[in-house]
């Protein structure tokens, strides 16, 4: 029993890791600019805003639905404040292989959402934001917070990081009703 | 020409007058309530239990980059409404309570009143 219990689990934690397409940084030892990291950090800001509208259009899960909501509205104004302090510092964000990366996750994550329905889009959006979040927490503290250079981009980035901690902890919460 | 005696009067009854407006005023046992902060910054209520007096006020300030919000957790009996960053909001408390931000629910506090 105990075997064929752990091939049920191992089959569903590759599937699972199969669907839901999270990024992968850090493969290259280039440190990136400030620029880059703007653009980084408006990228994959966005990027959960888009998982977030998709929730809101397809759910009917009243936990899903309020944390869509905190989604949106909480990454639309950390990207507030990253345009406001690239104008302010007179940085234009620039595009490069960590964004690419982000966006091409994304486009793979947004197919997979839009094709499921009901109880397994709630469970794929809440998994997805699980996961999306654990890696974007390892690239703001591992590599855009260590890479800045500029003082108010760093410090940006570090208020930031607490926020994407919670947003993790409430999405651990919601998908718990999902994994009973 | 006014009267000497006149004006002694009348400065008599409103010496009575002044005496008789500050025993009013003043009461025999004076009660401070204090007003206590709780900072929200990196999405926590700091400090996160605080033990006060009933009739104290507690102000919270919204240090983070989001907004927050105060609300009692078991019937939602008071809330804050969202506080963008920067904005305070005050309570005089009256009894014990659990709070949270109901936008972000991870996030909770507690009001302990002596």
């Amino acid at each position: 029993m105990k075997i064929i219990k752990s091939v049920k689990v191992f089959a569903s934690v590759a599937i699972a890791s199969a669907i839901i397409s999270v990024p992968v940084f850090g493969q290259e030892n280039t440190r990136l600019s400030d620029a880059e990291i703007a653009s980084v950090a408006v990228t994959a800001n966005q990027i959960d805003i888009e998982y977030a509208q998709i929730a809101q259009k397809k759910s009917k899960n009243a936990d899903v639905l309020r944390f869509a909501e905190t989604m949106a509205k909480d990454h639309q104004s950390v990207i507030d404040q990253a345009v406001a302090l690239a104008t302010k510092l007179g940085v234009t964000p620039k595009d490069n292989a960590t964004t690419k990366s982000f966006l091409e996750g994304a486009a793979k994550t947004k197919a997979m959402l839009n094709s499921t329905n009901g109880n397994a889009f709630n469970k794929a959006y809440i998994d997805n934001e699980v996961a999306y979040h654990k890696a974007a927490i390892n690239e703001v503290e591992n590599v855009l917070i260590p890479d800045a250079t500029n003082s108010e981009l760093k410090s940006l980035l570090q208020s930031a990081l607490p926020l994407f901690k919670a947003h993790l902890a409430h999405a651990e919460m919601v998908q718990k009703e999902f994994n009973k | 020409m006014a009267n000497p005696y006149s004006i002694l009067k009348t400065c008599a009854c409103l010496l009575c007058f002044v005496f008789l407006l500050i025993g009013c005023t003043s009461s025999p046992v004076k009660v401070t309530h204090r007003v206590s902060n709780v900072e929200i910054k990196q999405m926590q209520f700091q400090p996160a239990s605080l033990t006060v007096q009933k009739g104290d006020t507690i102000v919270w300030i919204n240090h983070d980059i989001v907004a927050h919000d105060v609300t009692e957790q078991a019937g939602k009996l008071w809330t804050s409404g969202p506080l963008a960053p920067g904005e305070s909001w005050s309570l005089v408390v009256t009894k014990s309570a659990d709070y949270y931000c109901s936008i972000h629910v991870v996030m909770k506090g507690k009001l302990i009143v002596q």
